[in-house]
């Protein structure tokens, strides 16, 4: 199509959004509201993520020797642990060590211990950490198979809660967001069903002095991805900066916390927000051409 | 020009429109399309510019076979034939120039030329002064006039007119007879349905009479009614 065709079904899509400014507006809304709650879900499943990601790297695996393993052998195993490639630090800890921390760790209620005298129940360990968290579960399982380990143990459950709370909210976002993205699409469809009711006769009248179907077509396709372009502006828009925002305040308040960066996650999202909302208005088209045929 | 060949069109709901029909127009000719409601003129015109197609049959025009026509071909077949509907059909929104421009913006032509042909299409149906107008601003006779305007804007080689006297006054039915033989004497095909027996009777051009889906009549230079003593 020529430039000034362009320009001319631009005009007649304004001229539908114009007719019916109210729908234009619900249109909007719903889909900015949807693609927000969508982003927000997005952000917090990453940022959840980077979290247990962190907690689960620093878990340390523990191997424990039994009684009668002699310091010599224990050293050995400690060197060949080293040479592994998982592994990040690897350390021997006798059991005086071991009850020293035990110690530590009871704090005030240290006295407990004393009842035990000059007997230590405690055994010698590894202590291990992994290079990345997804080799913690084979670490474990190669430290199991040392000469002399009796058990090993590694904080499992907090990792495993933490990923089923990942993916709980990752189910409950996309669920929510899917539920609203049809919503939203409805809601378009709607609008540009009503543009081609008021059409009608403009329509008719196109057809008749030759129009090609693509003419006909193309103002309302431009007018849903003009409704599921704002729409999608709106919510890449919010939630962009408020992630920026609220990431600078958590930074403060909340150091310790491994938030991700804005820069290159932010910026993602709002871009795939922005896809999706301009994907909303094609579909909208998609399914509202079929009464444009028999318009 | 038009060579419709053993037409039959039934619509679905069992009604049968047009049976067997064979019709033949030249190039230049003018014909009317004659007979009580009813008897298939509107579905023979709306076969010719393929907003219907033929049960069977077939359907020539301009060299094209129009009954088996991709859909795509069809708005191509439709530059080369204006149409006028008893009812005008015009944009309420929209003034004369824009309506008539309309016909033109949708086939790509050039803003200069939409001027031009609008201007040149104005004059000949005599509404110069009027391209300011809302639809709603003019009486029948001119609306129907933009209509007529708005269906030659596009140069057709053929003008279908449906009852495009129906509702207007006898003197504005007049105008209106008067401008579409001065586009047949530029060399328009003009085929026009009418049930206005003083328009036929006066223009004494072609008459192809119908009744129930048939043609029954088909004369030269000819009247309304047959002619007893002739």
């Amino acid at each position: 199509m020529r430039l000034r065709t362009w320009a001319f079904c631009l005009n007649e899509a304004n001229q539908n959004l114009l007719r019916n400014p109210v729908l234009a507006i619900a249109s909007v809304t719903t889909t900015a509201i949807s693609l927000l709650v969508l982003g927000v879900f997005l952000l917090l499943t990453v940022n959840v993520n980077a979290i247990a990601t962190s907690v689960e790297s620093q878990v340390a695996v523990r191997a424990f020797f039994a009684k009668n393993v002699p310091q010599s052998q224990e050293t050995a195993e400690l060197q060949t642990v080293r040479s592994w490639s998982q592994v990040r630090t690897a350390t021997l800890v006798t059991k005086a060590q071991a009850l020293a921390e035990l110690k530590k760790e009871f704090g005030d209620q240290a006295k407990v211990l004393d009842s035990l005298g000059t007997a230590n129940p405690l055994e010698d360990s590894l202590s291990v950490t992994a290079q990345k968290p997804q080799d913690v579960k084979v670490l474990a399982t190669r430290l199991s198979h040392l000469d002399g380990v009796v058990h090993t143990t590694y904080q499992s459950a907090v990792v495993s809660r933490l990923f089923a709370l990942i993916n709980d909210i990752r189910v409950v976002g996309l669920a929510i967001g899917v539920l609203l993205l049809i919503g939203s699409l409805l809601v378009i469809t709607n609008a540009i069903r009503l543009g081609m009711a008021a059409r009608r006769r403009e329509i008719a009248i196109m057809r008749l002095v030759g129009a090609t179907e693509s003419l006909v077509h193309w103002p309302f396709i431009l007018e849903g991805l003009i409704l599921g372009g704002i729409g999608a502006i709106v919510a890449s828009g919010l939630a962009y900066w408020s992630y920026v925002a609220a990431y600078h305040n958590a930074v403060r308040s909340l150091p310790f916390l491994p938030l991700v960066a804005p820069s290159p996650v932010a910026r993602d999202i709002a871009l795939l927000l922005l896809v999706l909302g301009i994907l909303l208005g094609a579909v909208g088209f998609r399914i509202s051409v079929r009464r444009l045929a028999r318009v | 020009m038009i060579s419709v060949r053993r037409v039959t069109k039934e619509y679905p709901n069992g009604v049968v429109a047009l049976q067997n029909v064979d019709l033949e127009i030249g190039k230049g000719e003018f014909v009317f399309l004659v007979g009580p409601s009813g008897a298939g003129k509107t579905t023979l015109l709306r076969l010719l510019f393929r907003e219907e197609v033929p049960t069977s049959g077939s359907v020539m025009v301009n060299g094209h076979d129009v009954g088996r026509m991709r859909p795509r071909q069809i708005p191509y077949l439709r530059r080369q034939i204006g149409v006028v509907f008893q009812d005008f059909r015009l944009l309420p929104q929209r003034n004369v120039h824009e309506n008539i421009a309309f016909a033109l913006r949708v086939i790509e032509a050039h803003p200069r030329e939409i001027k031009r042909r609008v201007s040149q299409v104005l004059e000949l149906v005599g509404l110069s002064d009027r391209g300011h107008a809302l639809p709603a601003q003019l009486s029948g006779g001119e609306q129907q006039r933009v209509a007529l305007a708005r269906a030659m804007v596009g140069r057709p080689v053929m003008l279908l007119a449906d009852e495009p006297t129906g509702n207007l006054d006898p003197h504005n039915a007049e105008d209106m007879m008067r401008i579409m033989l001065e586009i047949n004497r530029l060399g328009t095909t003009v085929v026009m349905a009418t049930h206005a027996a003083h328009l036929v009777d006066r223009a004494r051009q072609r008459v192809v009479a119908m009744e129930g889906g048939m043609i029954h009549r088909d004369e030269l230079a000819a009247s309304y009614h047959v002619e007893v003593n002739r």
